[in-house]
């Protein structure tokens, strides 16, 4: 019983993607997601970039930031240094040139100095310079304008480039007027610092960057989910399932959405069992009057000799006619009961002998070969392999100018049947048309061939297999099933 | 002249198969709902009964189960569709056969000669009896014993029973039982046989959830054991 149910399930599930023609009928939902020749850039790359972009923008302000504020303090703090220096040598020089004990040079270098580079003094239009700088060069050092500020009686800086390092110049007037001490710093120290500032910061600027990458990625993933979700469903409505609803996450954002979404599928499930229900009620109702009208024939028929002649040549259409009502009727609820869903009733069959019999049956002579070494074993749906093996060769009888042969091969997992007709083939363009419902088989003014073929597509998918049109050695139309055994 | 109880609402369908049917050699009684066919089948007897599933008072399902309550007159469920789930349940209720609308008069009459003819008892022979297990299966009179008990069997499904004796132990596949007790060809609808193996083990069967008579053959039939 577990078996059998096992199977019934799986026949269901074989029901659901239902081939490329249902996905055709609703193009809206499968066709309208194509865009230009240059796709733009996905929701979830834009995301992304947006996130490292503001990831950038925001890291690269807090860095200059901090390093125009860092650099500007350990200057300030550099030049507080440099000029108590200066102002201190000033102090301890002055009162040693009014003594004039010593020549002014190794006053100079004898100056309490930490770091200077080079003590230099302009005294009575002179300049002096420590031990470890030459006067000239010293006296190029200084900037023509901070002389004049120091002269004036000010402490001045100014930050000078010296052998293409920068130097920090500082200037204290002495005692005298006109005489002043400038002692030249190194900034290279403070460069490096600046420098190695600089490096961290940007690094860090990077690194923000691309977190804010990853982050928008991360947000996009979480922001998406909802959409593949979407994306998923949409997809499977297009393929004829009409049964999915989003679920909802009780977000705000998204619950209009997913609900919008399922109203739509509601319609549109809606409006498509009503349309096979249409047709399964129309015939329904059809089969009462015309159980009366083939009963009536029936008994008409019956005593067709009692009939005056002319008569019995419209009642012979008339029964004709009832037959073939009946024919359609059939067919319509058929087709309309697989439009509105149904399970399939797989049981172990015989294929290689299950097509021998309806096919041989339907043209009433022998047509079908096996191919020896077939392995045809498998299980279907009885019922509707017959109807279309059955529907094929009746369709070649009918509309092909005979059926020519009905092959059957297989190799445990996939059958082949393919059925020849004696007629001139059917033209490319058209091939794809001849399973619609009530498709015609030439022109327009022909008759049409009915629901035989639909019926045979729609069995035949159901059973996850294909049918094709091609063309038979002869010249003939052949129709191909391919149909998994399994 | 072999009387068959047509069981219908529709009284211009009725009618026409009354007319139809009679030309087929039937002898046409009417019920119009479940109650008339229930008193119908009391009062007298029909040989064969053609029953619709949709009814107007009750549906035919439990019309159905009623006659079978104290007839084992052969029963035709007319359903709507061949795959619907109505012809499991209309055969689960006790019809031995089905068909499905619009009906042809002769058609029909096939379908009811095929479950008329082989419901005739075998008379006028010597008693021939198939045992197996403690299945005593009296093939001419009729009668089925179970551990010297009568098992109350309808004619379907005796005849199901002997097919299954009468090729002693070997397995006899779907196909063959449809063409032997029920006269279908290969394209029979199987489940026929399925429900009614179901039903008979209820009745042979001491725990029809494990058989041990009516025994399934997987994916190939069914076969008797002893």
């Amino acid at each position: 019983m577990g078996g059998d149910r096992a199977r019934m399930w799986r026949g269901r599930r074989r029901l659901l993607p239902t081939e490329g023609t249902r996905r055709g009928a609703w193009p809206g939902l499968s066709g309208s997601v194509s865009r230009g020749a240059r796709p733009a850039p996905g929701l979830r790359r834009r995301l992304e970039l947006t996130f490292g972009l503001l990831a950038l923008a925001i890291s690269v302000l807090v860095s200059v930031l901090s390093w125009v504020v860092v650099s500007g303090y350990l200057l300030a703090d550099r030049q507080d240094t440099a000029v108590s220096e200066t102002t201190l040598g000033s102090s301890v020089l002055a009162p040693a040139l009014a003594r004039g004990t010593a020549p002014v040079g190794s006053l100079l270098g004898a100056l309490p100095t930490n770091d200077a580079d080079a003590s230099v003094a302009l005294v009575s239009g002179h300049w002096y310079a420590s031990p470890s700088a030459t006067a000239a060069t010293a006296a190029a050092t200084v900037p023509p304008s901070l002389v004049a500020a120091v002269t004036s009686r000010a402490v001045a800086i100014q930050r000078v480039v010296v052998d293409g390092h920068l130097s920090l110049v500082v200037g204290a007037p002495l005692q005298r007027r006109g005489d002043a001490l400038f002692q030249v710093f190194p900034l290279t120290e403070l460069e490096r610092r600046r420098t190695t500032l600089a490096w961290a910061l940007g690094a860090a600027a990077v690194t923000t960057s691309f977190v804010g990458v990853g982050l928008g990625r991360r947000a996009s993933r979480v922001a998406l989910r909802p959409l593949a979700e979407l994306t998923a469903l949409a997809g499977a409505v297009a393929g004829g399932r009409l049964d999915v609803r989003l679920r909802s996450h009780g977000d705000p954002d998204l619950d209009p959405l997913a609900r919008s979404f399922n109203r739509t599928v509601e319609q549109l499930e809606h409006r498509v069992r009503a349309d096979s229900r249409f047709a399964a009620d129309l015939s329904h109702e059809l089969r009462t009057p015309l159980t009366t009208m083939l009963n009536s024939m029936e008994v008409i028929a019956h005593r067709r000799d009692q009939l005056p002649g002319a008569v019995r040549e419209p009642v012979d259409l008339l029964a004709d006619d009832l037959r073939r009502l009946r024919a359609l009727v059939v067919d319509l609820l058929e087709i309309s009961r697989h439009d509105a869903g149904e399970e399939l009733q797989l049981e172990p069959v015989d294929v290689g002998e299950l097509v021998r019999r309806a096919a041989d049956g339907t043209a009433g002579r022998a047509v079908t070969r096996v191919e020896p070494g077939s392995d045809l074993d498998g299980h279907v749906d009885k019922r509707r392999l017959e109807r279309v093996v059955a529907n094929l060769v009746a369709n070649a009888e009918h509309h092909g100018g005979g059926c020519v042969a009905v092959t059957v091969e297989g190799d445990g997992d996939t059958a082949r049947i393919t059925v020849d007709d004696a007629g001139p083939g059917i033209p490319e363009a058209q091939r794809g048309r001849v399973f619609d419902r009530f498709a015609r088989a030439g022109g327009s003014g022909e008759r049409g061939v009915g629901l035989g073929l639909a019926i045979v597509q729609r069995h035949v998918a159901a059973h996850g297999g294909t049918v094709q049109v091609t063309t038979s050695d002869a010249g003939g139309a052949r129709l191909v099933v391919v149909l998994p055994l399994h | 002249m072999r009387r068959v109880l047509l069981v219908e609402d529709d009284a211009r369908v009725r009618r026409v198969l009354r007319l139809a049917l009679e030309d087929e050699g039937f002898t046409v009684l009417e019920a119009a709902d479940g109650g008339q066919c229930v008193e119908s089948v009391k009062a007298s007897p029909p040989d064969i009964m053609l029953l619709d599933v949709m009814l107007p008072d009750r549906d035919g399902f439990a019309v159905c189960r009623e006659v079978r309550r104290g007839s084992d007159v052969p029963i035709i469920m007319v359903t709507a569709r061949t795959d619907s789930h109505d012809v499991v349940a209309g055969l689960e209720s006790g019809a031995d056969d089905y068909v499905t609308k619009p009906l042809v008069a002769k058609e029909l009459a096939a379908r009811m000669r095929a479950l008329l003819r082989r419901t005739e008892p075998l008379i006028g022979r010597p008693t021939r009896h198939v045992v197996s297990g403690d299945l005593d299966i009296g093939i001419d009179d009729g009668v089925v014993r179970r551990g010297g008990q009568p098992v109350n069997l309808t004619r379907t499904e005796f005849r199901l029973l002997v097919e299954l004796a009468s090729v002693e132990g070997r397995i006899c596949s779907r196909e063959h039982l449809l063409d032997r007790v029920w006269g279908y060809g290969y394209f029979g609808d199987s489940r026929i046989v399925d429900v009614h193996i179901r039903r008979l083990r209820t009745k042979v069967e001491l725990d029809p959830a494990s058989p041990r008579h009516v025994v399934t053959a997987r994916g190939l039939g069914y076969r008797l054991a002893g």
